[in-house]
């Protein structure tokens, strides 16, 4: 027993290559996700985030709040009008628009709840969350102070007949003495800001979209990079050698590859569609043409990775540790595993450089958003891109790095 | 039909060919003998256009080849020294799946399949995974699927090692066929017996160099060992056998009642030596020659065995 233990470490330590990899691997993936995951749970001020701002109100205290959160670090304010800010975060390209709505300068005056909506993207609540926080302390700061501030002018004008300079001295102490005031806000209640989701339909869950659509990709790229390891298994046993013989095209063979890799996904997503749709009661009627479209463009860019996978690798070890690698880290980055948008805004950035990215918001687009054919096309558009890229570079190294056999 | 000029290729400092030049014709089956490392398949490689040479040129038919000339790759038919079939498919699917890259029509294909199952005598195992199969059937299979297509052409890379007598007679039995029926082919072994048996014409080389070439009688001729006959008598005397040695020079060697007699050309002496014989007055019961082979050719002209 000890013997075979003894055997078995002295072959793992001849081959340095897994070794260094078994040990660096878990460090630099471990670094990795704490980069991508981390930064969502720290404390927003690294990481200025979009909030689209509607102001219906437009009066001094409207303007007023408004400056306000544009001076509050780590949010960016982005002024729109309320129907175009809705439309946005329907399509998914804003997570949420803040309404101040009419009448708020005069609420904030009276002392009564001010009118404040945000309209959010229910997939993004996670996101939402975390700006709710950070968002409602100032609100309320803001409100509350802004009331006392109003009643105490309102109550000195009313009371006291004085000349525009020394009222206008006054005022300046009361601001003076409210603005040493911020920071201790008063009583918290959170229901100064109304929340309410956008969406069209409410059957579809978004946490439903993220497994099938999450998992479906990543799956698909760990069979298509099996079969991008089966070119090198056919180097490794000579039938490649013996293709080259015959009078196949060498492009014919990394084209061959690329077929059954299509086929074969296609078949895959197809039957995780189908399957969630008749177990977990995902729609997947109601945009088919758009579910085919994503379906094969996915298909497609996945095994234009599988055949790069093979064609940048010596032997089929090195394809096999050389995807596991790389499925993770770009399944990771681009929203497999965990929702893209708890992750920080530049990570979310990296994140369109992978295959995941574009075929998870596409599918997101369908059943989510519910977007039409057109704009769920743009994913399958760039998808298609990637895996036209990913096939020509392929074939450029499959005739430098595999076709040499001997 | 076949003609190589000047071959040479390396591999880092490794010289694999070294400005080999051969003519091979329509219809010969001719032998490239070799020990291990000299070079044969480096030269098989070339010839079926899977490895490029540095220098050299290659022509089939009068036309000179390169990596892509389908019209050539058609025409020949390439047996792999390692054994490089889908292990995972069945004997008739691999034999399809060779035969259609060929573009072969189906019809004309599945004839061909079903006949070399016949030839190969993989007949009832012919729907079984090749992974099941034995060596010596998977060397039957890895040999039929070059001949699939039919090709005039067939480069041959030690198609029988590591075989039981059997598989290896049966093959040479498929190889001989393929002789009648006067298809050029090139051969490569380091089995003398093999060389012996099967070529019409044989070339030896070692060091990636065809150090010697020619038919067997003409390798033969170029061995200048002895060659040696074993003569057994009814009886043999003292008187006698002093005699045989006095005859037949210092290099007789009597053993009982058999003696060896060894010379140069024996071809050409062995008419005399039984004239002497007779003159002595003695009886013969059996003779048995002692021919040259191409081992000790090797031998001589390369200073070592052909299997180290
Ligand atoms: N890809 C390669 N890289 C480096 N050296 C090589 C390569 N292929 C062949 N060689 C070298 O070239 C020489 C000739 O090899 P080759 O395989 O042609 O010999 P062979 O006659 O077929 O031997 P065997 O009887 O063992 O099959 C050997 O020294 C071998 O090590
Ligand atoms: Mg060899």
């Amino acid at each position: 027993m000890i013997n075979i233990a003894i055997k078995d470490l002295k072959i793992f330590l001849t081959d340095k290559k897994a070794v260094l990899l078994s040990f660096l691997l878990p460090i630099g993936l471990i670094s990795l996700f704490a980069v991508a995951f981390g930064g969502a749970f720290k404390n927003d001020t690294q990481r200025p985030t979009d909030l689209m701002l509607a102001d219906e109100d437009s009066t001094a205290s409207s303007i007023a709040l408004r400056q306000k959160l544009d001076s509050m670090k780590g949010l960016n304010i982005i002024p729109v009008n309320k129907d175009e800010g809705i439309t946005r975060v329907e399509s998914g390209k804003s997570k949420g628009v803040l309404v101040i709505s009419k009448g708020f300068g005069k609420a904030v005056s009276s002392n009564v709840n001010p009118p404040l909506h945000l309209y959010y993207d229910p997939a993004r609540e996670m996101e939402i969350g975390i700006l709710q926080q950070a968002l409602i302390p100032t609100l309320m700061e803001y409100v509350n102070i802004e009331s006392a501030k109003q009643a105490v002018k309102r109550d000195i004008s009313k009371n006291f007949q004085l000349n525009e300079e020394i009222m206008a001295g006054i005022y300046a102490k009361v601001e003076e003495f409210f603005a040493s005031r911020e920071g201790s806000s008063a009583s918290k209640s959170m229901d100064i800001l109304e929340l309410t989701p956008v969406i069209k339909n409410k059957k579809a869950s978004w946490g439903l979209i993220q497994a099938v659509a999450g998992v479906a990709v990543m799956m698909i790229l760990f069979s298509v990079a099996a079969i991008g390891s089966s070119v090198l298994e056919e180097k490794e046993s000579g039938t490649l050698k013996r293709l080259l013989i015959t009078p196949v095209k060498r492009h014919g063979i990394l084209l061959g590859k690329l077929l059954v890799a299509l086929i074969l996904s296609t078949i895959q997503l197809i039957i995780m569609f189908v399957f969630t749709w008749l177990v977990f009661g995902l729609n997947i009627l109601i945009d088919i043409p758009s579910l085919l479209v994503m379906i094969f463009s996915t298909a497609f860019a996945c095994s234009g990775f599988g055949v790069l996978l093979a064609a940048i690798s010596q032997s089929r070890k090195q394809v096999e540790s050389l995807s596991v690698i790389i499925i993770l880290v770009m399944s990771a980055l681009g929203g497999s595993m965990v929702p893209l948008f708890i992750m920080p805004a530049f990570m979310q950035k990296i994140a369109i450089f992978s295959v995941n990215y574009w075929s998870i918001n596409g599918f997101y687009d369908i059943y989510w958003r519910e977007l039409p054919f057109n704009e769920v096309f743009l994913n399958a558009f760039v998808l298609i891109g990637i895996g036209l890229v990913l096939t020509i570079i392929s074939s450029l190294l499959f005739k430098r790095n595999v076709l040499k056999v001997s | 039909m076949i003609i190589v000029r000047n071959l040479s290729k390396s591999f880092g400092s490794i010289t694999a060919l070294k400005e080999v030049s051969l003519e091979i014709r329509k219809g010969e089956f001719y032998g490239l003998l070799g020990p291990n490392g000299a070079g044969k398949t480096t030269f098989i490689n070339i010839l079926s256009s899977v490895v490029s040479a540095d220098s050299g040129s290659i022509f089939v038919d009068g036309e000179e080849m390169d990596m892509h000339t389908t019209e050539i790759k058609k025409k020949i038919g390439v047996v792999p020294q390692e054994i490089a079939l889908y292990e995972d498919l069945s004997a008739h699917d691999n034999l399809l799946f060779w035969g259609k890259n060929y573009g072969i029509p189906a019809a004309e294909l599945k004839q061909n399949v079903e006949q070399l199952l016949h030839i190969t005598s993989l007949e009832n195992r012919k729907n079984d995974k090749v992974a099941h199969f034995s060596g010596g059937m998977k060397r039957r299979l890895n040999l039929a699927c070059a001949l699939v297509h039919k090709p005039d052409i067939v480069f041959m890379d030690e198609p029988t090692v590591g075989i039981d007598p059997q598989s290896r007679n049966k093959i040479y039995d498929i190889l001989q066929n393929l002789q009648k029926e006067g298809i050029t082919t090139i051969y490569t072994t380091h089995y003398m017996e093999e060389a012996e048996k099967l070529c019409n014409r044989i070339g030896i080389i070692d060091h990636g160099q065809i150090i010697a070439e020619g038919t067997l009688q003409q390798l033969r001729k170029m061995d200048q060992s002895t060659e040696s006959i074993s003569i057994q008598f009814e009886k043999l005397m003292g008187e006698q056998k002093k005699e045989l040695v006095e005859v037949f020079g210092e290099t007789t060697i009597v053993n009982g009642d058999t003696c060896v007699i060894s010379t140069y050309q024996l071809d050409l002496k062995l008419a005399e030596i039984i004239s002497k014989i007779d003159r002595i007055g003695l009886n013969i019961t059996n003779i048995d020659f002692k021919k040259k082979s191409l081992e000790t050719l090797f031998l001589n002209l390369t200073g070592k065995k052909l299997r180290e």
